[in-house]
């Protein structure tokens, strides 16, 4: 247990009626330990249930975990409570984007924008839904929608607007968000955490957490390998298998990076777009720590 | 020459490749080698055996089929590794001038036939 | 990892690092114990030792017997875990290594550095000191003085 937690959790169970779950919630969802972040922010949310910060972050920690749905409603919660919670529309917008429903994506996104005019990320996703919204062909029957606002209405159908995704898109948090193919890139500590991103199966089931705990001590193994054959420094791995392109870079000593695609992609364009994440990483890594 | 002979001289007769062996997967020793002087076949074997059955199961983790080439790159060369039937492996090692791409259709071919 | 001469701990604790090993135990080839990892009673590491000694012995004497060499490792493959007794030789003089190992490593990796150990114990083995002989009247009070030594009590 690192000492930031251990610091939380000891602050939590001297005053369990503090706020100290909402930060030692997070801290776990950072670090990867899902499950943990998500007991601790439930039972926050038992003892605040009007906390809009509360459902925010019960949001966040689900749409990691892959339970969309889940996330959706947390969301929601946090809206009925604080409409103007840019966490909790960015979140919103997100799930809309996935769900193909740009102008649904783009209405949360403006009232983020909105509410915080300074956020840059929020300037960034919505020029990047703008980009696709102009490149996207009108669908031939148009799913249903849940309005955009107000908030109660949005919240009718998340299922049903979940289930239509068409492709996988990154986690609302992840630093990959703006890069091509982000929804299958994964950043890996060498604890076997997940730090960022998301893998998905073919089958569109997230994998990233088992992915993550396979990928330990893969640096340690290639980095003697290549040592003990006197073959220097490694710096990639290819991998190939019938139904998948995989690609791991090192972004640092204390990460791995895992980019996926499918095989008809080749080998060579894989390799550079991890090393373009590798970057991004190293970059979203040094401004966190 | 045997099969497996033949296997690791074409794959050594390719430009760069330093050393060519098949190792069983799950123990990491060496059923066969060819190498140059100064490639231990025996670390190849173990580290390189390791190292595929992590990836074997970082891709059945993903959801995805099992991997049929690996290339662990480094600053002065690769070690390149397909896994073939019987758990077997068959590994190469590789200077950083090496044709990689004649080295894995050889491999990819070698692994089919061994299978 | 406890060992009685510090000289032995950082070539111990190497091999402990790459390998995965999940038991080991190094000793003499007469069964005196040098050094520890993993076991939690000093009757285990008792027994281990004892077994350990006469298999090396024993296999030793069937190489002669056959002619051939002396064997340098045996393994003994399980499903749950395997075990690898290998003898080798250090300016100390004759020692074995007990290895018990998992799936989570392989058999030639626990080998491969295994090896490195015994290259890295002979450069490390103090070089003006004669091997330690098991005298028999001091056999008992050395083993006592060892496992307590090894257990840290």
């Amino acid at each position: 247990m690192s000492d930031d937690i251990r610091t939380l959790t000891a602050r939590l169970a001297e005053e369990p009626a503090s706020l100290a779950f909402l930060e030692l919630a997070e801290t776990l969802r950072r670090r990867g330990q899902l499950e943990a972040a998500g007991k601790v922010a439930r039972g926050g949310l038992g003892r605040y249930p009007g906390l809009a910060d509360a459902h925010d972050l019960m949001g966040r920690i689900l749409s990691d975990q892959g339970d969309l749905a889940g996330a959706f409603d947390a969301w929601a919660d946090a809206l009925r409570i604080d409409p103007m919670r840019t966490g909790a529309l960015k979140g919103i917008a997100f799930l809309y984007f996935r769900a193909g429903d740009v102008a649904a994506a783009l209405d949360h996104l403006q009232r983020a924008a909105e509410a915080d005019p300074d956020d840059v990320s929020i300037a960034q996703a919505l020029a990047k839904v703008r980009r696709e919204a102009r490149g996207m062909t009108p669908r031939a029957e148009p799913e249903p929608v849940a309005p955009a606002a107000p908030v109660s209405a949005a919240v009718a159908s998340p299922v049903a607007v979940i289930e239509t995704v068409p492709l996988p898109q990154p986690d609302p948090g992840s630093p990959f968000a703006e890069l091509e193919g982000g929804h299958s890139l994964l950043l890996v500590d060498t604890n076997g955490l997940r730090l960022a991103g998301s893998l998905r199966s073919p089958e569109g089931a997230e994998t990233g957490d088992r992915v993550a705990a396979q990928l330990a001590g893969v640096s340690r193994e290639a980095a003697r390998a290549t040592r003990l054959l006197g073959l220097g420094t490694w710096h990639s791995i290819s991998v190939e298998s019938a139904d998948a392109h995989m690609v791991l870079v090192p972004p640092t000593a204390e990460t791995i990076l895992l980019a996926a695609r499918e095989p008809s992609l080749p080998m060579a364009r894989v390799a550079l777009l991890a090393e373009r994440a590798a970057r991004t990483a190293k970059s979203w890594l040094e401004r966190i720590q | 020459m045997t099969d497996t002979q033949l296997v690791l001289d074409r794959m050594t007769r390719v430009p760069g490749v330093r050393g060519a062996l098949i190792a069983s997967a799950d123990d990491g020793l060496v059923v066969t080698e060819q190498l140059m002087d100064g490639v231990d076949g025996r670390a190849a074997a173990a580290l390189a055996g390791s190292l595929v059955g992590r990836l074997v199961r970082t891709a059945e983790n993903a959801g995805r089929r099992p991997p049929v080439f690996v290339q662990l790159r480094a600053e002065r060369g690769s070690i390149l590794a397909a896994p073939c039937a019987e758990d077997l492996v068959l590994i190469a090692v590789v200077g950083a001038d090496a044709n990689v791409g004649l080295a894995r259709l050889e491999m990819l071919d070698a692994a089919s036939r061994l299978s | 990892m406890r060992a009685l001469e510090p000289w032995v701990e950082a070539p111990l604790q190497s091999f402990l690092d790459e390998s995965s090993a999940r038991l080991t135990l190094l000793m003499t080839s007469s069964g005196q114990v040098v050094a520890q990892h993993g076991f939690s009673r000093s009757l285990d590491v008792m027994t281990a030792a004892a077994l350990g000694a006469g298999i090396g012995a024993s296999t030793e004497e069937l190489a002669r017997l056959m002619g051939s060499p002396r064997f340098e490792a045996l393994v003994h493959h399980g499903a749950r875990q395997s075990c690898l007794l290998a003898g080798f030789s250090i300016p100390r003089g004759r020692w074995l290594g007990l290895v018990v190992f998992g799936p989570e490593t392989s058999v030639g990796i626990v080998q491969l550095f295994f090896d490195q150990m015994v290259q890295q114990l002979a450069a490390a083995a103090p070089r003006d000191q004669a091997p330690a002989a098991p005298l028999p009247e001091n056999f008992e009070r050395e083993l006592d003085a060892s496992l307590k030594a090894l257990f840290a009590r």
